[in-house]
């Protein structure tokens, strides 16, 4: 007689029951515990409060064997002094990018173009056509780029520089990258101003050695990476950073090799002044100092 | 004619699959954000921080004085507006001092009860909007100082999150 076959049962679902519990324990938890956007501390320390000078007399004469080095930002450039000596000026662009809280989008002027605006009793435009609130325009810049220009004179309004960075997403400069003579991969820009990328930079491709300012940076382009790259504004930042790394690499063995002092005069931003910490941070400098231009 | 009844079935099973891997996706998420070291330092209100490649954590809980585009505040206190900081020529803002100074009084009192050291410098972090002016910044800083913080951090957002 022929064996009956039965026919196949429906596969019987497993029991996610328990399992629900768990994940719905676990959710919560983990959501209590998550950073979505990591705080960190940048540390500066300050003399004693005995050592420390509340009027205006003149500060005490500096050790002539020290380094003394300071970092000084101006509203045009960025300079390094040592030893009462200065290095050549870091002349920049300062651009400052915009989110409209009417549209939610980003547009970048220059301070000149948005202290016209003001002046003629506008605030600035965003993409949509509405204008910022005239009063609390600056609270609305999202990010400052100080964009190295090259001057040949100091009455020479000069043309901004460009350079290859590695991109942290759309058009978003990382970190710019340098050949094996330390120096980096840029260009004076075309047009008005140097403001149009210049044709003759391009980007490398897949397996051209590069490296940034990091140390042990040097790689290979790996060609997913290659792509990844962009031509943007050299910053100002940058050039300073790389200054500084030179510095504290020449004069490692003096006893004050790791304190700088920052410089910078009333109006300049926060954001600039953290920015340049980093860059002295990054430098080797773990004594960051600050004080005001012209004395304070 | 009469319209045909809908048959149910009796027992419909819940089906949890879906669901399933909804939780699975959401619970690989938190588990790559999470901060099992938890957060000493939290972003105030009405204000963006600088970003800074910096890592370095507050290893404790300390004093904190915002400066937003309106008001400086200690401990979330409104003590003075900013644009009378601004306005100032002084150095030392003595309504923050004075609050400063309590504050520091009652640490070192704390201190010297629990039988620490009390006359070691003060901790302080200043949540500052990265856009106020450096003078404001400044006074701020040299006021804390004055009071007896002089290890002053700076709260800043981790540039890309905190990832390599």
């Amino acid at each position: 007689m022929a064996k009956e076959v039965k026919p196949p049962k429906d596969p019987e679902e497993p029991d996610l029951l328990p399992a629900m519990g768990l994940f719905t324990i676990l959710i919560p938890m983990l959501l209590s515990m998550t950073a979505f956007q990591k705080l960190a501390i940048v540390e500066v320390t300050l003399p004693e409060r005995s050592m420390m000078n509340m009027t205006n007399d003149a500060p005490p004469e500096p050790d002539q064997q020290a380094l003394n080095l300071s970092l000084a930002i101006t509203p045009e450039y960025l300079v390094i002094g040592a030893r009462g000596g200065f290095q050549p000026n870091v002349y920049f662009k300062e651009m400052w990018t915009f989110r409209c809280k009417s549209d939610a989008k980003l547009i970048t002027y220059s301070p000149e173009e948005v202290k016209a605006a003001v002046d003629a009793g506008h605030g600035p435009k965003c993409q949509d056509g509405k204008e910022m609130d005239k009063e609390k325009y600056l609270y609305e810049i999202e990010t400052i780029e100080l964009w190295a220009l090259e001057k040949t004179s100091e009455e020479d309004p000069g043309r901004v520089r460009w350079a290859l960075y590695s991109s942290q997403g759309e058009n978003v400069p990382d970190s710019a990258f340098v050949n094996g003579n330390n120096e980096f991969i840029a260009m004076t820009g075309e047009g008005p101003g140097g403001l149009k990328a210049p044709a003759g930079l391009k980007k490398p491709g897949a397996g051209t050695a590069l490296a940034t300012l990091t140390p042990n940076s040097a790689r290979k382009l790996k060609p997913e990476d290659a792509a990844k790259n962009i031509i943007y504004p050299l910053s100002a930042y940058d050039l300073i950073a790389k200054d500084l790394i030179a510095i504290h690499t020449q004069f490692i063995d003096l006893e004050d090799v790791d304190n700088i002092i920052v410089v910078a005069n009333d109006d300049t931003q926060f954001d600039k002044i953290i920015s340049l910490m980093d860059r002295a941070k990054s430098a080797g400098f773990a004594k960051v100092n600050l004080a005001k231009l012209g004395g304070g | 004619m009469a319209r045909k009844m809908r048959q149910y079935a009796k027992d419909v099973p819940f089906s949890l699959t879906s669901m399933m891997d909804m939780m699975t996706i959401i619970l690989v998420f938190m588990i790559k954000n999470i901060d099992a070291e938890g957060q000493l330092v939290t972003q105030a209100e009405n204000l963006i921080l600088p970003v800074s490649t910096s890592k370095v954590q507050p290893k404790e809980v300390s004093l904190t004085v915002v400066v937003d585009a309106n008001y400086v505040l200690v401990d979330n206190a409104k003590i003075i507006t900013t644009e009378e900081v601004l306005a100032q020529q002084e150095l030392l803002l003595t309504k923050v001092d004075s609050v400063l100074q309590e504050r520091r009084k009652a640490e070192q009192e704390h201190a010297l009860a629990a039988g620490l050291p009390a006359d070691e410098a003060g901790n302080i972090v200043v949540q500052i909007d990265k856009n106020i002016p450096y003078d404001a910044m400044y006074k701020v800083m040299a006021t804390c100082g004055f009071a007896g913080y002089t290890n002053i951090a700076f709260a800043v957002m981790m540039k890309n999150g905190g990832e390599e």
